[in-house]
């Protein structure tokens, strides 16, 4: 092979790689390599002005192989491969060496050691780099269309957002009516509109909308198709049972989630007047006016908070985090029930107040009405039992250094959290990423909240974790945004590092097919008759699987080739690490 | 140029907002106030709770805003106002000059590093400097300098000689003197003679002044003309291809020389004509020696020799017919003030008699007369008058009285010229006017006002109240005019001897003969006729080429208001001024200079002293530095208007000021510090490179938080909780156990508040890696000698009592306040704000980021208290809402 005009730029990362691994060397040792043109440092590879000095020395030196070594390949990549192509180079002649993740801050004892293996994996780097092709990216058109998956209030206004953008939207729903939990609540916060109002509003705009249309009874079952691209199926249970099938760009899962459900005896639950906070909420709508409670009257509510949410990892299936809307909307049940009767005791057991945001004023303005406070800790909790005709709460209030106190009261309320709603055949059928916590993850919770790493598969709502209505609603909107951002540009470009089977090679022996996770392989008969397989490009995701299943080695990953890898461990084993 | 979408401020909301936009093909306009796009975010360490890098994230953003095909961004940029015209919005905004062209700029730093002024690096919260001329960070984008102007600096902008005195003083406080004595000669040669001699107005401008006492400015400028002559001879300025047209300039004053000075540099061969055997003017005639030593005006006048001005000394020029046979394309006449006003009144032309002029000037020429136990009556309240009465003294006097019209207060003469004179033993007798003049003295007579109704020079007497004053010698200083009779055949003259000129062009009544300096004002200071020589040389260099002259001085910036200057920190350093240590005797008998010049200690000291209230100096050391030539002082605002569809405000938040704590300390205690400033502190491009604590650069060994810090507090006016402090605290708390692992972190908090997704579970782990959660609100925190601190906090776990803790280091978990600036873009009260004057969201559970506006939308934390992920999702459900907005409304037309 002729020699290679290769850059190579080593990042301090502003001390991050700097501080443990002398830079300069690894620059200067890769310049020594005869296919490297131009070898440098850099404080911020990443920073604008670097990127720049870059671009202009691909044209410059005419540079046909780009080095970064810098982080993590999945912070930069697409950073690096932008400069390339912005400055005329194909962007998969690009390799990014991870001297951060994988060296500096693994090794922050050991300068030299950790110098020498920067060298190593710089030397992968360019061994790799030396042997890249351009690759082009196919192109596929996208479907202007979208699935949302939920009617809750974030599916709802995901679908109307998207009507509101020129999309067809459909809209699947597993109840027989939309709207989800907040259909059946009375009031909520902030004042102005009740949610009954909110979603009999989203249900009119739906309806006005002529490009929106619900299927309610109906589920997902099946996911086909290409990004940009999908074919769902969806089974329809009503009128008659039959499944559909839909072809969209891209999908919103808005599924929502499940109320914590005490166990028979966890805080007295079961007790006659113990009751979660929803049954409380609905016993409220229910009860205009000063409340009775079967049969008597109700002077003293005593609330007990983090019900089935930051609970200790100890136990088994524990909720750990915390379910963020639930001391708000107890403060606000609370200044319900002063409206009822401002009479009312109300003592709550808490651990923290996390009325965060503007909700503080409500937390400020129940006090002020006579809610007290007690705190309690989590090793310690709070415990209930009926006494006679009252129910006694007794807790160490830490607020009172630890005092038992033993509250009477004429109702329970324990401040139940949200759940995370199983839906093990959506999971299946979409390849859903789920967390620890049973929410769905998002492919970054910084930067991509409603991304997930399926590309065209967003995720919105409190299916992601515990979220307000508003909050809901933004993320819907965000997931509106994220999907007519693709689908607005009417193409999207797909990887072209995926798997190629050279036919020729190919003894159709079907190791392959059977352990590619995307059915990306089929059968095809070849000229001479014989069957061979073939990857469809755009379902394969490069993943590499069938790779080292091939008894002839018929099959190649572009980009990432045997050749490719083998030039990389060379690089790694390089001998002569220079010693300073 | 139009626009869909005016996206409003460059943060995580804004840049969001702006790359989704442009992504779905609107075409969109991004306006940051600061020099770089990224907000807040791309100053913070790490993020929460992934601790990712919180640069490596946000740079890919950056770059992607930046270079987004249908995204302008336009930095350093302020939206002014939004008006709705034709359902669409017209959006005026302002560009504020960076002064470095940004096309040019490479972002090299070296303009940073030749800057001589410091101030505090807001991008680093004030911990350390950065310089006037500064690129933000290291990750900026645009990664262009800017030279930071606050407007020009109170003593350049008063000096009527237009000397950059902020630009001397800083470099003398750099240690560039020769380059200071440069800076001086750009505008006039007469740096030793003004160095000495001015009356220097800069100082009474000196913001310092208000404190312990002005910058000595002046007497910077005789240091640094002191140490040049020293060593140089030959100042170093560059001059001009040379040019054809000669230029005869009569008078060698401080106009004249100021004028041939600058026409010379511009490659004129310059002919200065004096009628005195000695050049220079006033200054080398008649200011007496004791304030001005003769050597000096003539090392300054050496100056224009050395760049081939010919100075034809002892050679009388009557008229303009003599020049222009010589061939003169252009003839100045800056010819003064040389001729004394005379009294009229009886005994004026006694031989003891004698005009001051006359007594100065043959004083300081060398026939010095003895007025040894002679009685002398200086007749005049004006500067000529007192230095005739010292130079009087100086002569042997036995004694010598001067006669005013005016009460001491009213008196011409600068005050403390007054005060040294009656200290060196001069008699005053004011409000008296001269009767007559006799052998043995002088007949005076009461004057009852010197100004007429009309507030006229017109002197009332009461004849009825005389007195004698007995003298020998009698010095008249009566005031001065141009001699210019022989003149007047040729060029209008007024009656008071003043040539007439056009006010703006100088010209005189002969069109190539213009004239300046006290010929046509009347007598002045030095500083002020060396400024008329200034304006001459631009007005005859503009009519030789028939093209502006860059000598008529660039566009400055409006001069800097001294509250705005001392309302720039909190308390300054108190620094006193260097004594002014004249040698006043009583009686002196010489004229050696009676004020010292500052030592090099005394000259950096006093330099230091400056509060740079321009911010930049104007000392042009960027622009020598710069190898792009990108660095121009002329810019001014442009303004500029744009149309768009939609507007999206992301405007972000301010951070508490700490200092609304005063039981925190913040400002006072060195050890408080805010959390901005522990993220700073712990970022990857930190001030200090570790983390210590500023007072003493001590590293922390038991640091404090203190949450809820301006949050959750009705005292200062926020009940809001802020969000997120909570878990950037838990987040520095990680990260300063991996920075310090041997540290103590004890955080006093109310509730902990770590609602989003895997916040709990991060908040376990700060726990369990050590951070002491204290419940308690914290009363407030005294400082130790050693610097530490002692935080008073109520403990609530145990009975509420109040309890003592002794920490290194404090940090002040400072939340969010809005950012007012949202206010004035659509006029009084048209934009909806809650009541804790975010913007109001209209409809926040079905359409978060909606405003009162239609078509007008919030992104991130404009609207309140979030977080990035918060802002992220809030940002695109602004888009998704202008973008309906937009498509809806194209729909109807």
């Amino acid at each position: 092979m002729s020699q290679r005009r290769i850059g190579v730029y080593v990042c301090q990362c502003g001390g991050n790689i700097s501080d443990y691994v002398d830079v300069e060397r690894v620059a200067s040792q890769a310049a020594d390599n005869a296919d490297v043109v131009i070898a440098r440092t850099a404080m911020f590879t990443c920073s604008d002005a670097t990127q720049a000095d870059i671009a202009e020395d691909i044209r410059q030196h005419q540079l046909d192989g780009l080095v970064v070594a810098s982080c993590s390949p999945k912070l930069h990549t697409l950073t690096f491969r932008g400069v390339a192509e912005r400055a005329g180079l194909n962007p998969y002649q690009y390799t990014q060496v991870n001297l951060r993740e994988q060296c500096s801050w693994a090794h922050t004892d050991d300068r030299k050691g950790a110098t020498d293996k920067a060298v190593t994996l710089v030397e992968a780097g360019i061994g790799r780099t030396r042997l890249t092709e351009p690759l082009n990216p196919l192109v596929v058109d996208t479907m202007p269309k979208a699935l949302v998956i939920g009617a809750g209030i974030t599916g709802m206004r995901a679908a109307v957002g998207l009507a509101d953008l020129g999309m067809e939207v459909y809209l699947v729903e597993k109840q027989a009516t939309v709207g989800g939990w907040l259909k059946s609540m009375d009031t909520m916060y902030p004042a102005g509109k009740t949610p009954k109002e909110i979603i009999d509003q989203l249900d009119e705009q739906i309806h006005q909308r002529s490009n929106v249309t619900v299927f309610t009874e109906a589920e997902v079952v099946q996911k086909g198709g290409t990004f940009g691209n999908y074919v769902v199926k969806v089974a329809l249970h009503r009128p008659t049972e039959q499944t559909i099938s839909l072809n969209v760009g891209s999908i919103i899962v808005a599924t929502g989630f499940d109320v914590y459900q005490p166990e028979i005896g966890q805080y007295g639950y079961g007790i006659d007047g113990v009751l979660t906070l929803p049954e409380f909420q609905d016993f409220l709508k229910t009860n205009p006016g000063p409340m009775v409670y079967h049969g008597r009257p109700v002077r003293t509510v005593s609330y007990i908070y983090c019900v089935g949410s930051r609970e200790g990892r100890e136990q088994p299936n524990a909720h750990t985090y915390c379910s963020r809307y639930c001391c708000t909307s107890t403060v606000h049940t609370a200044l319900e029930v002063f409206k009822h009767d401002p009479g009312v005791h109300q003592y709550h057991l808490y651990r923290d107040v996390r009325t965060y945001g503007k909700y503080e004023l409500l937390y400020s303005e129940s006090r002020e009405k006579g809610s007290l406070y007690l705190k309690f800790a989590a090793d310690q909790p709070p415990a209930v039992e009926r006494t006679g005709d009252q129910l006694k709460v007794t807790v160490n209030d830490l607020l009172t250094s630890r005092k038992e106190l033993a509250i009477p009261s004429d109702l329970v309320v324990l401040v139940t959290g949200i759940i995370p709603r199983e839906n093990d055949a959506l999971v299946h059928a979409l390849k859903l990423p789920v967390g620890k916590d049973g929410f769905y993850n998002e492919i970054h919770p910084k930067l991509r909240p409603v991304e997930t790493v399926v590309d065209g598969v967003y995720i919105a709502g409190a299916c992601q974790n515990p979220k307000t209505a508003g909050e809901s609603a933004a993320s819907a909107l965000a997931a509106v945004t994220q999907s007519a951002s693709i689908l607005k540009k009417g193409k999207v470009q797909l990887d072209p590092q995926v798997a190629f089977i050279d036919a020729s090679e190919c003894t159709g022996c079907g190791a392959c097919l059977k352990v590619c996770p995307y059915e990306a392989i089929s059968a095809q008969s070849g000229d001479n008759g014989q069957s061979a397989y073939v990857v469809s490009e755009a379902i394969c995701k490069g993943c590499g699987g069938c790779v080292p299943e091939c008894p002839v080695e018929a099959i190649r990953v572009q980009g990432y080739t045997n050749a490719e890898i083998r030039a990389m461990i060379d690089g790694l084993l390089m001998e002569e690490v220079e010693q300073i | 140029m139009d626009y869909d979408v005016l996206v409003i401020g460059s943060g995580i909301s804004g840049m969001e907002s702006a790359i989704k936009l442009g992504d779905m093909g609107y075409r969109v306009l991004m306006v940051e106030k600061e020099a770089s796009i990224g907000g807040k975010m791309i100053l913070l360490s790490k993020v929460f709770p992934t601790l990712d890098c919180a640069s490596c994230i946000s740079t890919p953003k950056m770059a992607a805003a930046i270079h987004h095909p249908k995204v302008t961004t336009m930095t350093y940029s302020e939206v002014e106002t939004i008006r709705r015209v034709d359902g669409r919005f017209q959006a005026e905004i302002v560009k504020h000059p960076r002064f470095v062209d940004e096309a040019a700029c490479t972002g090299c730093q070296q303009c940073e590093t030749a800057c001589t002024v410091s101030v505090p690096d807001q991008f680093n919260s004030d911990m350390v400097a950065r310089h006037a001329a500064y690129i933000p960070f290291p990750q900026a984008v645009p990664k262009k300098a800017v030279l930071e102007r606050a407007g020009t600096s109170p003593c350049t902008a008063t000096c009527p000689a237009g000397v950059k005195a902020h630009g001397y003083v800083s470099l003398v406080r750099s240690g560039e003197y020769e380059k200071a004595f440069e800076l001086v000669l750009q505008s006039t040669p007469l740096v030793g003679t003004l160095g000495r001699a001015c009356f220097a107005p800069c100082e009474s401008e000196c913001s310092r002044g208000s404190l312990e006492g002005a910058v000595p400015i002046r007497r910077i400028k005789r240091f640094i003309a002191d140490r040049h002559y020293q060593s140089k001879h030959s100042p170093g300025v560059i001059l001009k291809a040379p040019k054809g047209q000669r230029i005869a300039i009569v008078g060698s004053g401080p106009a004249g020389i100021t004028a041939a000075w600058h026409l010379a540099r511009k490659g004129y061969p310059v002919t200065i004509f004096e009628a005195e055997a000695i050049a220079g003017g006033a200054p080398a005639l008649t200011i007496p020696s004791y304030r001005l030593p003769s050597a000096v005006v003539a090392q300054d006048i050496d100056n224009l020799r050395q760049i081939g001005v010919d100075i034809r000394t002892g050679v009388r020029i009557d008229n303009v017919q003599t020049l222009s046979e010589q061939g003169f394309a252009a003839v100045l006449m800056a010819i003064g003030t040389t001729a004394s006003v005379r009294l009229r009144v009886p005994g004026e032309d006694l031989e003891h008699v004698q005009s001051a002029l006359a007594f100065l000037q043959a004083v300081k020429t060398g026939k010095r007369p003895s007025l040894l136990q002679m009685d002398v009556v200086v007749v005049g309240g004006g500067n000529v008058a007192i230095d005739s009465a010292r130079s009087a003294l100086r002569l042997g006097a036995n004694s010598v009285r001067l006669v005013s019209l005016e009460t001491r207060l009213d008196m011409p003469a600068f005050s403390w010229e007054i005060d040294e004179a009656v200290r060196e033993g001069v008699e005053l007798s004011n409000g008296w006017g001269i009767q007559s003049i006799s052998e043995d003295g002088v007949e005076l007579v009461r004057c009852t006002a010197t100004l007429d109704a009309e507030g006229r020079f017109n002197p009332q007497y009461d004849p009825a109240v005389t007195q004698h004053v007995g003298g020998d010698r009698v010095i008249v200083a009566a005031g001065m005019k141009p001699d210019s009779e022989s003149w007047q055949s040729e060029v209008m003259v007024k009656p008071n001897g003043r040539i007439m000129v056009d006010a703006d062009t100088l010209k005189t009544s002969i069109p190539y003969v213009f004239a300046t300096g006290d010929a046509v004002t009347g007598p002045s200071t030095i500083a002020e006729a060396a400024g008329a020589g200034v304006k001459a040389a631009a007005q005859i260099d503009e009519w030789l080429r028939k093209a502006p002259s860059r000598l008529s001085g660039e566009a400055k910036p409006p001069k800097v208001q001294r509250d705005a200057v001392l309302a720039r920190q909190t308390h300054y350093a108190e620094r006193l001024p260097v004594k002014a240590d004249k040698a006043l005797v009583f009686k002196p008998r010489d004229f050696a200079e009676i004020e010292p010049g500052l030592t090099e200690q005394e000259a950096r000291y006093s330099s230091g002293r400056c509060l740079d209230c321009g911010v930049c100096s104007e000392c042009q050391e960027c622009i020598a530095a710069c190898p792009a030539d990108a660095i121009h002082l002329d810019r001014t605002d442009e303004h500029l208007a744009t149309m768009v569809d939609s507007v999206i405000l992301a405007t972000g938040f301010k951070l508490f000021p700490a200092d609304l704590k005063p039981q925190y300390g913040y400002g006072r205690y060195k050890n408080v510090i805010t959390g901005m400033q522990m993220d700073r502190l712990l970022a990857p491009t930190r001030p200090y490179h570790t983390v210590l604590r500023p007072g003493d650069g001590k590293v922390p060994e038991n640091i404090a938080y203190i949450m809820c810090t301006g949050s959750r507090d009705k005292t200062v006016g926020n009940p809001l909780c802020s969000k997120i402090c909570c878990m950037y605290s838990n987040k520095q708390n990680q990260l300063i156990m991996g920075a310090l692992p041997l540290a103590d972190v004890s955080v006093y908090d109310i509730d902990m508040r770590t609602t989003g997704k895997g916040y709990e579970e991060f908040y376990l782990q700060t726990a369990e890696m050590g951070t002491n959660f204290v419940k308690g609100r914290v009363a407030e925190i005294v400082e130790k000698d050693d610097g530490n601190l002692i935080v008073r906090y109520e403990d609530i776990e145990h009975e509420g009592q109040i309890q003592e803790s002794e920490h290194d280091l404090v940090v002040l978990a400072v939340g969010v306040q809005p950012n007012h600036d949202v206010e004035r873009f659509f006029g009084p009260n048209l934009l909806g704000l809650d009541d804790y004057d975010y913007v109001n969201e209209t409809d926040e559970t079905m359409s978060p980021g909606k405003t009162n506006i239609p078509g007008v939308y919030v992104a991130g934390t404009a609207a309140g208290a979030k977080d990035i992920p918060e802002s992220i999702l809030h940002a695109g459900a602004a888009v998704a809402q202008a973008v309906a907005y937009i498509e809806g409304r194209r729909l109807h037309i």
